[in-house]
């Protein structure tokens, strides 16, 4: 479809009264990329996404499409199609007449709007559902509308406001992959606002977490999801384990006294650390006669369906989380004494204690 | 047995509406029947004499068209006053400026219809505050009371409060993401008001125009003490058979007339309203 651009964002500011929403956000988009910004509620992520649409305008800062700047721009010209939280369907037209707006406003002639609107709808698969009113569908039909009516404008950028935060669990995951899928083919650039960070991971190519109007950690899905650089990112992705460690005298990382091989605690920092690691990466065998390395106890256990999460006490009051997925191995008991297998590639060293 | 507590609950109702109909059932029974001039005695036998009269009246036409001529001015007044007002009370951004609104609305109730007809008596009057200053200015004093002008302006006052309440409520039920859709869809300020808000707003739209007609239908203070017998309406022409000709049954006859008017015009307004409403949902 449309000719996609990149997105620069520079020193973007915007203050509220006393509130600061966003303070000096720097991003760049690449053509075709996704970047999600995520972040709880009030970190400032959606001021971000109405500054780009044009609903908001900032105090400070250029946001700059295809290197042109989008600020002196009103934004029914910006270019930027933008699907909404509870999707904005226009309650009084049908959903051809919803996703033929974006034409009329345009002034396409009819019969290629008309065609227009039926590729779209197609796209989208709800071909069969143009001549509904809004109120008669259900909750994935009117996603799927505003997906189209966003969509059969051709923007220069797609803006996703918690795109699948209204739908159920299970078609949720079937709109996040066909939105990949859509994403992929028509190669939009795409920025979009979500808290969960789930819907960042599958959905994006890169996510900048932000923090009372600051962009705390950005990276790709992978790096974010393994390598938290912060506590609070680390926290807020729901890394399972934040433990508290020390370094030993030759710069090793020690958790509960005992040494990880390969980890090294960074250089000049204090001497309390914490290690951030997903249960999942944590690996988990049976003590043998002469167990050496970090060595535990099950202290519970608990079926998550592809995998089991055990948690492991160590010395010193410790628990860790243990993801174990599934391969036809029997379920560990609760009593049973296990060592625990930390690899360095997936610890994150953070400093300080959680 | 269970009936008899919902029977007792709705006794004080069912004595209100026994009570209407039977003021209804003594209007109607008097307006067929013939009074004797200057006396207070009207008799039968009962005909439809009465209103035979009034259809030939010129008089009471030109009370009814007057009636209708007003609460159109007032209610398309409203229309062009209330709906930016009512617009800007329900996008207010800011909860002080909605409740500054809404106290200064609010405020017209506190008052009663005499109170406030005295008030713009001193406003408008010959000698009153607007002409004064007029005349402080050097300029001609103009006749804003003893005339439509008066009674339109007292009727705004009483009727636009309704209006507005009526109006916001309903606009604030279109959420706003709707315009930004719009926007960010291609649509500028003006086409999104023409093709988003308008649409959406236009069942609220009826509703209030409906009631604001209906109060202005039967308004008779304002007509009475600023029209100063000048501006005839239906109310007003009843008022004046009954004290100046005690002419009880034609009074009636008249009321009844006004009443069958008033039914005729809410069924077709009720009408447009549900066409109205069933285009926009």
């Amino acid at each position: 479809m449309g000719a996609s651009c990149p997105l620069e964002i520079e020193g973007l500011s915007k203050r509220y009264g006393q509130h600061q929403a966003v303070d000096g956000v720097a991003l760049s988009v690449a053509e075709g990329e996704t970047l999600a910004l995520l972040g709880p509620s009030g970190c400032g992520k959606t001021t971000v996404l109405q500054s780009i649409a044009g609903f908001v305008t900032p105090d400070a800062g250029d946001i700059r499409l295809g290197g042109e700047s989008l600020l002196p721009i009103p934004p029914e010209r910006r270019g930027t199609a933008m699907l909404f939280q509870h999707y904005a369907l226009f309650p009084h037209m049908s959903v051809g007449g919803n996703v033929g707006f974006g034409l009329r406003m345009a002034r396409v002639p009819k019969a290629e709007a008309r065609r227009r609107v039926e590729e779209a709808l197609r796209l989208v698969r709800i071909e069969a559902l143009a001549s509904r009113r809004p109120a008669q569908l259900s909750g994935g039909q009117r996603q799927r509308v505003a997906l189209a009516r966003a969509l059969v404008i051709e923007p220069r950028l797609l803006l996703l406001d918690e795109p699948l935060g209204a739908l159920d669990q299970n078609l949720r995951e079937e709109m996040q992959t066909e939105l990949r899928k859509l994403q992929r083919r028509l190669g939009l650039t795409t920025v979009m606002v979500t808290h969960d960070q789930h819907e960042a991971i599958v959905l994006s190519d890169k996510i900048a977490v932000m923090r009372n109007g600051r962009i705390e950690q950005a990276g790709t899905p992978l790096e974010i999801h393994d390598h938290p650089g912060s506590h609070y990112v680390a926290t807020f992705t729901g890394v399972e384990n934040l433990l508290p460690a020390t370094r030993s005298s030759t710069d090793i990382v020690e958790i509960a006294g005992t040494p990880i091989a390969g980890l090294h605690a960074p250089q000049g920092t204090t001497d309390a650390l914490t290690v951030a690691i997903r249960a999942s990466a944590v690996g988990m065998r049976a003590a043998g006669a002469k167990p050496s390395g970090l060595l535990g106890t099950i202290v519970f256990t608990q079926v998550l369906g592809a995998a089991i999460r055990y948690e492991v006490a160590l010395p010193g009051a410790l628990l860790v989380r243990v993801d174990e997925a599934r391969r036809g191995t029997a379920i560990w008991e609760p009593g049973t004494a296990v060592v625990l297998d930390l690899p360095a590639d997936r610890c994150t060293v953070l400093t300080g204690n959680a | 047995m269970r009936r008899p507590t919902g029977l007792l609950l709705a006794f004080p109702a069912i004595l209100v509406v026994i009570l209407l109909a039977a003021v209804f059932a003594s209007v109607v029974s008097v307006s067929l029947l013939q009074a004797d001039p200057g006396g207070a005695v009207f008799h039968g036998p009962a005909s439809l004499r009465n209103y035979t009269r009034l259809l030939g009246s010129a008089d009471a036409w030109r009370s009814v068209s007057n009636t209708l001529r007003l609460s159109g001015i007032v209610t398309l007044i409203c229309l062009v006053c209330g709906f930016p007002l009512a617009r800007l009370l329900a996008r207010a951004s800011s909860a002080r400026t909605r409740r500054m609104i809404l106290f200064c609305l609010m405020a017209t109730f506190f008052s009663g219809g005499v109170t406030r007809a005295y008030a713009w008596l001193i406003i408008l009057g010959n000698r009153g505050l607007i002409n004064q200053s007029l005349q402080a200015l050097g300029l001609p004093s103009v006749a804003l009371i003893n005339n439509e002008t008066g009674v339109v302006t007292a009727m705004l006052n009483f009727v636009l409060p309704f209006f507005v309440l009526t109006l916001f409520s309903a606009l604030r039920t279109i959420p706003d993401t709707l315009e930004s859709a719009a926007r960010n869809l291609g649509a500028s300020r003006a086409r999104t008001f023409l093709h988003v808000t308008l649409p959406l707003s236009l069942p609220g739209v009826a509703a209030s125009c409906f009631l604001c007609f209906a109060l202005s239908l039967g308004a008779f203070l304002f007509p009475e003490m600023l029209g100063g017998g000048r501006v005839q309406v239906l109310a007003t022409a009843i008022y004046d058979r009954i004290q100046t000709t005690y002419d009880v049954p034609s009074a009636a006859a008249l009321a009844m007339l006004f009443l069958l008017l008033i039914l005729c015009l809410l069924a077709v307004l009720g009408a447009a309203r549900q066409v109205v409403t069933r285009r926009a949902t």
